[in-house]
């Protein structure tokens, strides 16, 4: 039965039942009167006994929660700009808070979504043999290690990316390949949609990931046991990988492997002829109780014994590292991470005091309304309990609000960036999310919604009632108030230096030198592969080709091709003894560049002169870091360094014919690495290079002509990354770029919360003085001298919050020091734009309360009493 | 609840309104007024009831299943509602006089020792 329907027609029974207590006293002979009166007196309290028998049905509590949710509801309503503020205040707070959160919880608290992934480590070798620190294994160390280390390890996989030509009967199209041992299958849990995974052992097989299988072979089950020419190599696709497969280890740069991965192929490491040249990632899965300590011993045993055996220079010059793979992924994200949820909870605070100090001017201005409901019987928890169901209100819209503002936020971070943050394909809102996002509105509506209310409790009900219209302060609110705008300036300020010091960080980045213009500068990739570039001479007559075409293509001023030989060498001057991790023996950056490289690129020659194509015998120049680190205080010119050339695979000595300057071309926040240029028709191998053009004009012009250009040559080649270099330096800088643009956003919303703070406060204020404004003016003070009164109480107030906030900011922004760029944490230009730019926008905010203050007419402000 | 200036007139004992209703009901389904009259009377105008409690008390009873309710027309014509004691009712009612007869008995005997 429905509580309601009972309760229906309650009032017509008590009505009936006072009707017929009245007639039979008017039978008794009393007036009709007299009659409803005693029957009125014999009833009792009608009221009353409705609610009691309401209290049967339904909890007294529910009822009155009813009843106070519509009250808090039509109280909004009625306030709709006030209530839009708050709301929208909590929901910036919350969404804020809720997609960082959610951020930092995939990337750093949940598992990697693979089985058994505590148990999964990282092993990798680094150290002065490796440069950009890089993380390797070679191959044979891969292949001892699995074969010897078993009483820790399970399984031991090694993988690494490329990205190659996949040529179908019909497109010949570059993707990213992932090579894998067997292994990985399974210490990945991936699991197939089509066909099936390799047999241990098996060669030459392909799997492609769901996305590529769609993509490029159309959702087509038939291409499954097909075959296509990948790296010159027939492979068989043997399988399409389950959707949602994720694949996110770490790559030899110690980043992720960019996503997405398009295709995976066997690999077999076979003691072959040269079995030390891979470079390789190993990921491996302990033994159940296994611990880290002892499985680096195990390896660190295994590797002892093949020492001195193992020719390649990665064996001695190395440092073993064994981690836990999530750590080996997310490690790096940590304090940036940790600084984002900071600065976010820093936002929520904000919002919190701008919101406390909404419903404190609004706690004020409903004393009247407190002080009727309190002389009509409400008591102070009923009261109290009445702020807590509109707190509870604003709280859901608010919180509910913040959530939709953080999906949609994270589905855009998703697309805009997503290799910013390794794992940020993971964030999504999830229950965890939503409780993170509930409670914290819950407890800052309530908390802030509630606090003022405790103050109205002090509130002289009987005073409150007399005073006619105008309301007085409640006592300490105003106070409070100003400290609470103080507190949010402080902490604005804090948060506003932080973004700064990190855009003046990549500004520093962006400084280029003179004559370098990347975004004048088109870059694209080709890779030499399948039998016709078997040989040197076939490669070499390629790259003519390519140099041939670009320089008779229209808009292009200079172009050049580059490429790194092969990774690195050691930069060994002849006639010195190699010391082993010597400084004065570093690994360099092998490039073969033709001649069109530095005015393409912009290169400034510094001594010397620069290569040609057409060198009589091998020459070669170095940048200013090599200079300095093989040759220092020495003139480099006419020493001779040991360098493995064309048909010469054992280095021979090439003489240094010149000198450039360093440039970052590559990744805007490295140090320059030391580079070695050689001419590429001298280059030991030449499989794979850049294309560098420098376009006289808009660069997207140019790019679509030189790439049909280049691609004319040999339709099976695949051009590929045309990019200009303004996009591959912005793309190097993304992780940075991503913290920036978030704490970019955390700092324009605490301003924008601070200024509506300082405005609410100071517009209050001046409203509430109206009166004695106008008794001011009216005894003759001066318009000005109001409007500098106003800008003083309000600028007192920033004042003192700058203040605050500049010492919190020297005290804090040292936890950035890793996320800033060639910037101090207390860089001085930046603090004091930034307290500029602060105070500014807070006079700007009080300037128009302080001119309302000005145009008070005397005659109304005396006269609305 | 207000004390009444007839010293003849004693209020109720929370809880025994319910038996007194169910009590009443027993002899015939009745309207909320009926059985305030009744109680009333049958009483010799001793039991003053508050007539405002007899409506939350019929819906403790409701809500307990003791008693249902009809339609009905009443004697000048006027729709009300006729309450009736349910089987379980019945059997409560049983149960309750017993216990405030033993109650009433062991009362008697503390004030007037024998």
């Amino acid at each position: 039965m429905i509580p309601g329907r009972r309760l229906d027609d309650l009032d017509r029974d008590i009505r009936d039942h006072l009707e017929r207590e009245t007639q039979a006293y008017v039978e008794r002979g009393m007036t009709e009167d007299e009659a409803r009166y005693a029957a009125r007196r014999a009833f009792g309290n009608v009221t009353l006994a409705m609610e009691e028998t309401r209290a049967v049905w339904i909890p007294v509590w529910f009822d009155q929660l009813l009843q106070d949710v519509r009250y808090g509801l039509r109280m909004l309503r009625r306030a709709p700009g006030f209530s839009a503020v708050v709301i929208l205040t909590l929901a910036l707070g919350i969404g804020l808070n809720t997609a960082v959160f959610s951020v930092f919880d995939a990337v750093l608290l949940r598992p990697l979504p693979y089985p058994a992934a505590d148990r999964l480590l990282s092993v990798s070798l680094y150290g002065a043999a490796l440069p950009f620190g890089m993380e390797a294994v070679g191959s044979a160390d891969v292949l001892r290690w699995r074969e010897q280390a078993t009483s820790s390890f399970e399984k031991l996989a090694a993988y690494d990316t490329s990205d190659q030509s996949v040529v179908t009967a019909d497109s010949a199209e570059q993707a990213r390949i992932a090579w894998v041992t067997d292994d990985l299958w399974d210490i990945a849990g991936a699991r197939v949609k089509l066909g099936r995974l390799p047999h241990p052992g098996e060669r030459d097989a392909l799997l492609l990931s769901h996305e590529y299988f769609s993509r490029r072979f159309r959702g087509d089950a038939n291409v499954v046991g097909s075959s296509v020419l990948a790296m010159g190599r027939q492979v068989t696709i043997i399988g399409v990988i389950a959707k949602g497969f994720l694949f996110e280890l770490p790559g030899l740069q110690r980043q992720l492997v960019p996503a997405p991965v398009d295709g995976y192929r066997s690999m077999v490491i076979s003691p072959g002829p040269r079995p030390a040249s891979l470079l390789l990632n190993v990921v491996a899965r302990l033994k159940p109780g296994a611990t880290i300590a002892r499985a680096r011993a195990e390896l660190e045993a295994v590797r002892a014994g093949i020492a001195q055996a193992d020719p390649f220079p990665l064996a001695d010059r190395s440092t073993l590292r064994v981690m836990p793979m999530q750590e080996r992924i997310v490690g790096e994200s940590r304090a940036a991470l940790r600084v984002l949820l900071a600065a976010v909870i820093v936002v929520l605070l904000i919002a919190s005091a701008n919101i406390a100090n909404l419903l404190l001017a609004r706690a004020s201005a409903r004393q009247k309304e407190i002080a009727i409901r309190a002389s009509m019987g409400a008591g102070g928890a009923r009261l109290l309990r009445q702020f807590a169901v509109e707190s509870g209100i604003i709280a859901l819209a608010g919180g509910g609000a913040g959530v939709w503002f953080a999906r949609a936020g994270l589905i855009w971070l998703e697309r805009v960036n997503p290799l910013a943050i390794p794992r940020l394909a993971e964030a999504s809102i999830d229950g965890r999310v939503l409780v993170f996002a509930l409670s914290a509105s819950v407890v800052t509506a309530i908390l802030f919604g509630v606090g003022p209310a405790l103050g109205l409790r002090r509130v002289n009900v009987h005073h409150t009632l007399k005073e006619n219209g105008r309301l007085s302060p409640v006592p300490g609110h105003l106070l409070l108030r100003r400290i609470l705008v103080a507190v949010e300036v402080a902490l604005a300020l804090i948060l506003i230096c932080g973004a700064g010091l990190m855009v003046k960080s990549v500004w520093r980045m962006r400084a280029h030198p003179d004559g370098f213009v990347p975004d004048q500068i088109v870059v694209m990739k080709m890779r030499l592969s399948g039998p016709g570039y078997a040989t040197p001479l076939a490669r070499r007559a390629y790259a003519d080709e390519v140099l041939a075409r670009l320089r008779t293509q229209p808009g292009v001023q200079a172009a050049g091709i580059t490429t790194n030989v092969d990774a690195l060498v050691r930069m060994l001057i002849e006639g010195e003894a190699p010391i082993p991790n010597d400084v004065r023996s570093p690994p360099a950056v092998f490039n073969a560049t033709s001649a069109g490289f530095l005015p393409a690129m912009g290169l400034r020659l510094l001594k010397g002169r620069w290569i040609t194509d057409s060198e009589p015998r091998p020459a070669v120049v170095i940048n200013e870091s090599a200079a300095q680190r093989a040759l220092p205080g020495q003139d480099p010119i006419g020493k001779r360094l040991m360098l493995p050339t064309l048909n010469q695979p054992l280095p021979s000595p090439v003489p240094i014919v010149g000198v450039v300057a360093d440039l970052k071309y590559s990744k805007l926040d490295a140090r320059p690495e030391p580079e070695i240029y050689i001419p590429y028709v001298y280059a030991p191998t030449l499989t794979a290079f850049s294309v560098v053009a420098r376009a006289g004009g808009d660069p997207a012009a140019l790019t679509p002509s030189i790439r049909s250009a280049v691609a004319g040559i040999d339709k099976t080649l695949p051009v590929f990354g045309v990019m200009t270099l303004e996009q591959v330096l912005t793309a190097s800088i993304a992780p940075r770029r991503f913290n920036l643009f978030l704490l970019g956003i955390f700092a324009g919303s605490a301003l924008l919360l601070a200024v509506i703070g300082i405005y609410g406060v100071i517009a209050f204020s001046v409203a509430q003085r109206t009166h004695e404004i106008g008794v001011r003016l009216a005894l003759g003070a001066q318009r000005r001298a109001v409007v500098g009164m106003v800008v003083w109480q309000c600028m007192a107030v920033v004042l003192g919050g700058i203040a605050v906030g500049v010492a919190g900011a020297l005290a804090l922004t040292r936890v950035m020091m890793g996320m800033l760029y060639d910037v101090a944490p207390t860089d001085p230009p930046t603090f004091a734009i930034v307290t500029g730019l602060l105070a500014a926008t807070a006079l700007a905010a009080c300037a128009g309360p302080a001119l309302k203050a000005a145009l008070v007419d005397p005659v109304v402000a005396l006269r609305c009493e | 609840m207000s004390t009444r200036d007839d010293d003849a007139r004693v209020e109720l004992l929370q809880g025994t309104l319910d038996l007194l209703i169910l009590r009443t009901l027993q002899q015939s389904p009745a309207h909320g007024h009926e059985i305030m009259t009744s109680i009333r009377q049958s009483s010799d105008e001793v039991l003053q009831v508050e007539q405002g409690s007899l409506y939350p008390a019929l819906h403790r009873l409701l809500k307990k299943g003791w008693i249902v309710f009809d339609h009905g027309t009443s004697e000048n014509n006027r729709r009300a509602k006729y309450y009736r004691l349910t089987p379980k009712g019945r059997k409560q009612l049983a149960a309750e006089a017993t216990k405030w007869e033993k109650l009433a008995r062991a009362i008697a005997r503390v004030l007037r020792p024998a």
